[in-house]
């Protein structure tokens, strides 16, 4: 009967230790950013801007008369995202953009929800965009995304990549500390909410959704189709046929 | 003893699975595939409105208790702890299934944390199983 009680106690001493060993490996993975938590979908309640649609500065390739738009919405802080821009973007960049049928354009949609760094993240691209970099910084923070998505204060990491793009860092800090494009920023995530969007990276070519994330072949053959049904349409023969001049 | 102590292990990953959804946690441990955040971004980690971590904290610190009251003394011998830990893991186990089929054919994404929950609940109801059944066998030669 001893022996049970001290079995007992022994057991209930492992569970405490257990308890404590759990807690302070969910603590120590604890992130926080300040800028967390600056997206709810509360905010979707104000009316949309009066030109929703356009991207922000930078953040499209591609000309604006292009007959193909895919809107890409993303999440710096998801590795699904960053997969896709590291093993696709690539290709698309080269293959779909230089044929001038598409006009690709980012749009904003940070998951602030379950992502203490994708605020300082969104608006570190959207101030390189103001000077012209944020492909650029869009391809220094999906590739380094494990980096500073796992600090305590990205600040700093965003900062270097700026200075390492030829950034104009003084204006980089402003621009990051006012949190000058955070509206727009906002404003793709609410287009995005409207939109159904519930998860990163979701994909809309000419408005209609993907169902998946595609592979770039995916995207190839859906460029290809629409070109040639949309070349082949008889109710736009003018623009089709006009002689080059 | 098995079971709770699988049932605070449970406790433990849901907390944190919770937590990250809540905003609390920044990014999750999950490995390169980054499956966890996928699954945890879908809108099937709520469920009746409540995020489905949270039912799995509430789920297995039920169990715990279920199973720390079970140890009693004056309680080991008594039938119905053991039943209700299998009842109640048993439902645990088909919910699980239903979110591992999710993951599988709807999602596409694995999530590492989600399927140790089920592998604990599976485990859970499987010990209560047997111990049910040794109670029975104990009853019937008795």
């Amino acid at each position: 009967m001893a022996d049970a009680g001290r079995s007992l106690k022994l057991f209930y001493a492992a569970l405490a230790a257990i308890l404590v060993v759990g807690v302070v490996l969910i603590v120590r993975s604890k992130g926080g950013n300040p800028a967390a938590g600056l997206v709810a979908s509360s905010e979707c309640n104000a009316p949309p801007l009066a030109d929703s649609s356009p991207p922000l500065r930078g953040m499209q390739l591609g000309p604006d008369s292009a007959r193909i738009e895919i809107d890409e919405y993303s999440d710096f802080e998801c590795p699904w995202c960053a997969r896709f821009a590291i093993l696709t973007m690539p290709d698309v960049r080269q293959g779909l953009i230089p044929t001038g049928l598409v006009k690709w354009r980012f749009k904003n949609f940070p998951l602030t929800e379950i992502h203490a760094n994708t605020a300082g993240a969104h608006l570190a691209a959207s101030c390189a965009g103001d000077q012209g970099k944020f492909w650029e910084m869009e391809d220094a923070l999906y590739m380094n995304q494990e980096r500073w998505g796992s600090q305590r204060n990205p600040e700093g990491s965003f900062l270097e990549y700026a200075r390492n793009l030829g950034l104009d860092t003084d204006s980089f800090q402003v621009c990051m500390k006012q949190q000058r494009n955070w509206s727009r920023i906002v404003a793709d995530k609410c287009d995005g909410i409207r939109l159904g969007v519930e998860g990163t990276p979701t994909f809309f070519v000419n408005g209609r959704r993907l169902p998946d994330i595609p592979a770039y072949d995916d995207l190839k053959r859906l460029v290809d189709s629409i070109a040639a049904a949309t070349t082949a349409k008889p109710a736009a023969p003018s623009r089709a046929t006009a002689p080059r001049r | 003893m098995a079971v709770a102590t699988l049932a605070l292990v449970g406790a433990l990953i849901s907390l944190y699975l919770l937590l990250y959804k809540l905003g609390v946690v920044g990014s999750l441990i999950c490995g390169a595939g980054g499956g966890c955040e996928r699954v945890q971004a879908s809108r099937y980690s709520d469920f009746l409105g409540l995020p489905v971590a949270g039912y799995g904290v509430a789920g297995y610190l039920v169990l715990l208790a279920i199973a720390l009251y079970g140890l009693g003394p004056d309680r080991v011998a008594r039938p119905g702890p053991t039943r209700l830990l299998a009842l109640l893991s048993g439902v645990g186990v088909l919910f699980s299934a239903y979110l591992f089929s999710l993951e599988l054919f709807v999602i596409h994404a694995i999530c590492r944390w989600c399927t140790a929950s089920a592998a604990i609940i599976a485990a859970i109801c499987a010990v209560s199983g047997l111990a049910l059944l040794g109670e029975r066998r104990a009853g019937a030669g008795a």
